[in-house]
């Protein structure tokens, strides 16, 4: 009995953390997923090349990509129903998303391809799946994140402008500099405005500052702390 | 200089005559105050109240009041606009048949506060728009829905952007990781650069 609530404790806490001997799930979570499991068993009669190319449209979907193209074509030229179209590329899209979630550092490849064994995926396609997650057809999660991750907006474009301003109508010789930022954010926002010289000082002493933050911070042993 | 700074139309001659009627005691404590506010465009100086009494202080009707303040502040602003020192605004001053002591008031108030209000005008810029404050915040992220165990450090910066038509600081939130941080700040660097060839 203990033994049994270990093992699950150790499943939901430790993702992919033990060894051998744990129960179904582990990178999936303590519940492999409906649409996994439906894949899992559908793919056992698919052909190598119908997979392969729905691993290709799922690696595209993962990237942001559209391909409802592809899958028409897929749907066309295999024997394959809608409903098992469906639940083929739904189950594979998880499965991916969930293994990408990880990070290499931390993520093995001996673990992955043990998992889907016990998920009782063919060979062949335990190595295809492999390849994708560990091989350098790995989709740039950078990207992905960029797109689909919750963060605010970051600065896309960055224009600037020194100005002098000669002569105003309140004075004759003014001879005062003045910066002109125009910030386009990654939401589609854009931002113009004047930066006096005093407060462009505060901006670059502040962003001076976070960086030595940031140095410092990625120096300290908190960080060294594997997981 | 010969350039005529304070042009002699009949109101200002009128305005003179009156400046010259009131009483000196209180006059540059009146010139200071103006002083404080003549970088302020839209703002009038005194309220209905303030300008009550002004009146009944200096003896002036309403108009004769507005008369005088805003001529005080014209010769103000020309002694903005033309960076004038003190001795040559007392010359021009004297030229409109100002009386001595008023001139000397006048004088003695730009000495004292003309260079900083100089430079008030100097800071006063014509975008609508300007940076007034600058926050940030740095954060260690540890996860997101995309990717877990991640220990990357991302700083946020909150830029208070005021507008001219609203009072409202408009606030403007961006976030950067390391390396962009790293650009951006590589990008003001070339801005200082820039700024310090201009001297």
């Amino acid at each position: 009995m203990a033994a049994v609530i270990g093992k699950s404790a150790a499943v939901v806490y430790g993702h992919g953390e033990n060894g051998s001997g744990r129960g179904g799930g582990s990178f999936l979570g303590p519940r492999v997923p409906a649409e996994v499991e439906a894949m899992a068993r559908g793919v056992q009669e698919l052909g190598k090349e119908t997979f392969r190319r729905l691993l290709k449209v799922t690696v595209n979907a993962l990237e942001g990509k559209d391909c409802k193209e592809s899958v028409k074509l897929i749907a066309e030229s295999s024997n394959l129903s809608e409903e098992q179209l469906a639940f083929l590329i739904s189950g594979m899209y998880t499965l991916l998303r969930e293994a990408l979630r990880l990070p290499l550092s931390t993520f093995k490849q001996e673990v992955f391809k043990e998992d889907l064994k016990e998920l009782r995926i063919p060979e062949d396609f335990i190595v295809d799946f492999s390849s994708v997650v560990f091989g350098n057809r790995r989709p740039d999660s950078e990207g992905m994140a960029l797109k689909q991750g919750s963060r605010l907006p970051s600065v896309q474009d960055f224009k600037w402008r020194v100005d002098v301003a000669i002569s105003t109508s309140s004075l004759a010789r003014a001879l005062q500099p003045s910066i002109l930022m125009m910030m386009k954010l990654s939401d589609g926002t854009a931002h113009r405005f004047e930066v006096p010289v005093a407060k462009f000082q505060e901006l670059r002493y502040n962003v001076a500052l976070i960086l030595k933050e940031m140095n410092d911070l990625e120096k300290r042993s908190i960080l060294k702390i594997q997981d | 200089m010969a350039a005529c700074i304070v042009p002699e139309s009949d109101s200002i001659r009128r305005a003179v005559s009156l400046l010259n009627a009131v009483d000196s005691g209180r006059f540059p404590r009146l010139l200071s105050r103006l002083l404080q506010k003549l970088h302020l465009k839209a703002e009038s100086s005194f309220s209905e109240e303030e300008e009550e009494k002004l009146q009944i202080a200096f003896s002036l009707e309403k108009q004769d009041l507005h008369l005088v303040l805003e001529t005080i502040s014209f010769i103000l602003e020309q002694a903005v606009y033309h960076n004038l020192k003190p001795s040559s605004l007392q010359q021009h001053l004297q030229s409109i048949h100002l009386d001595q002591d008023k001139a000397d008031a006048f004088a003695s108030a730009w000495a004292a506060v003309g260079q900083d209000t100089i430079e008030k005008f100097r800071q006063r810029i014509l975008t609508p728009q300007k940076l007034e404050t600058i926050g940030w915040q740095l954060n260690l992220q540890m996860a997101e829905s995309m990717q877990v165990k991640q220990k990357s450090p991302r700083a946020i910066l909150e830029l208070g952007v005021s507008n001219e038509d609203s009072k409202n600081l408009k606030k403007v939130f961006v976030e950067f990781s390391h390396q962009e941080l790293f650009e951006f700040y590589n990008k003001l660097e070339t801005i200082q650069a820039q700024l310090d060839s201009l001297t």
